[in-house]
């Protein structure tokens, strides 16, 4: 598998230390089962989970929600964890991974906007070369300069300008 | 992906808060070195000062409290900031007592012909290492162990308990200021009693207030966790309180061993 640098791909470090897709016990014993560690400061911690106050018994074949890890969670911290325990990576878009691309299977780096920076590090082993930066913009592929490795970008988001400033209508 | 937000940062609104807190420390100092020279007024602007600081800690941390718990702008990524943080700033109050008990060994390690070339300087009567000080060590200890107690109980989810072992701390750390206030108050010597004075009570002194500041960053945590803020997932706050309650207690350790019982003998 050949990668691609995006920017912000420094958050790819982080992102892989999020939980694995959530354990689930088969038939078995009423205990909860340990949750997945969610984040390397919770990991930090040895931890024996017990029943909660209120002695509820886990329920072995359900997926574990939001609620039963972290019932106060709100705003981004939920949807994070949320994601996580889904199994789901939220910013997957920003470490595309795949083999080489050519003309015929060109590399999909997919975006929220109409354009984003992209880096091509060649291929692999001794046709690594030094990161090139580049615009990838939404209908014009592009071809890196050394090793002609061809990018397209795939847009997964509401499209527009990535400063905003295309915007007609109001919003925040 | 987090889609009102596309990272997991958190970018903070513009707040007024930076900007209080320094013309508070601004007035806190000028009417400081006011006060302690002839001129007008400096009581007034020292204590104003003070207090607008003051406010500007609540209103702030009570922002963070806001942004974080309350609205969940504190992802995973963003808690390693206050987390790591929390370090380097803990090591930068060692360094700040560090000073303090180097000053009491410079002067203690080779007295002064003027002080009569030996420790305790002649004259000084000690306080006896093995009454209150032997006592109140042991207290900010087990303050110490409570503290882990609590933290346990959080991780636990036993929040009520997680409650009552911080009522433990906090009554712990309580009476320990107690006790060295009444230990200053019955004191033979003061702070102008030559260096041993000085170096005592500034080295005990500043150490006292840091078990202070300690004292009510538990007491606001006890408050959360009374009020159901802190999680066994997430709770970077009650961590910060509970480092820096230990290195309170650590440092209890130093002046204990060098000040109070070698010299004093």
């Amino acid at each position: 598998m050949w990668r691609r640098l995006v920017s912000s791909s420094h958050l790819k470090t982080l992102g892989r230390l999020t939980a694995p897709p959530p354990c689930r016990s088969a038939s078995g014993p009423a205990r909860l089962l340990r949750p997945p560690p969610l984040s390397a400061s919770a990991s930090h911690f040895l931890r024996n989970f017990s029943d909660s106050d209120s002695g509820v018994v886990g329920n072995t074949a359900v997926k574990k929600k939001v609620e039963d890890v972290m019932p106060i969670a709100t705003g981004h911290e939920r949807e994070e964890l949320e994601a996580a325990l889904e199994g789901r990576d939220i910013l997957e878009i920003d470490h595309p991974v795949g083999p080489f691309g050519t003309k015929e299977a060109p590399a999909v780096v997919k975006s929220y906007y109409d354009k984003r920076i992209v880096g091509c590090p060649g291929g692999e082993g001794d046709d690594e070369h030094d990161v090139v930066w580049f615009w990838l913009e939404k209908g014009k592929p592009h071809e890196c300069p050394v090793c002609s490795q061809y990018f397209v970008l795939e847009v997964v988001g509401p499209g527009g300008s990535p400063d905003g400033h295309d915007d007609d209508h109001e919003h925040h | 992906m987090i889609e009102s937000q596309r990272h997991s940062y958190h970018l903070v609104d513009p707040s007024p808060w930076p900007i209080s807190g320094s013309l508070g420390a601004l007035a806190t100092t000028v009417g400081g070195v006011m006060y302690m020279h002839p001129f007008q007024g400096g009581a007034t602007l020292l204590s104003l000062g003070l207090i607008f600081l003051l406010y500007t800690m609540f209103v702030w941390w009570r922002d963070v409290l806001r942004e974080s718990t309350l609205e969940g702008h504190h992802t995973k990524v963003v808690q390693l900031g206050p987390r790591y943080g929390s370090i380097p700033f803990i090591v930068s109050e060692v360094m700040f007592l560090f000073a303090f008990f180097r000053a009491s060994s410079h002067s203690s390690l080779a007295p002064t012909v003027e002080i009569g070339g030996i420790w305790p300087p002649k004259g000084i009567g000690v306080l006896d290492p093995r009454e209150i000080p032997f006592l109140n060590t042991p207290i900010l200890l087990s303050s110490g162990a409570a503290v882990t107690w609590a933290h346990h109980a959080i991780l636990a989810g036993k929040e009520k308990r997680a409650v009552y072992a911080l009522v433990a701390t906090v009554s712990l750390a309580l009476v320990f200021t107690g006790f060295q206030g009444m230990e200053y108050y019955q004191a033979p010597f003061t702070i102008s009693d030559s260096i041993y004075g000085s170096t005592f009570f500034l080295a005990t002194g500043f150490h006292g207030f840091h078990v202070i500041i300690g004292t009510l960053f538990l007491i606001v945590c006890g408050i959360r966790q009374y009020l159901g803020h802190l999680t066994k997932e997430h709770h970077v706050g009650f961590e910060a309180a509970a480092w820096y309650w230990h290195f309170v207690d650590v440092v209890r350790l130093f002046p204990f061993v060098s000040i109070y019982w070698w010299g004093g003998i």
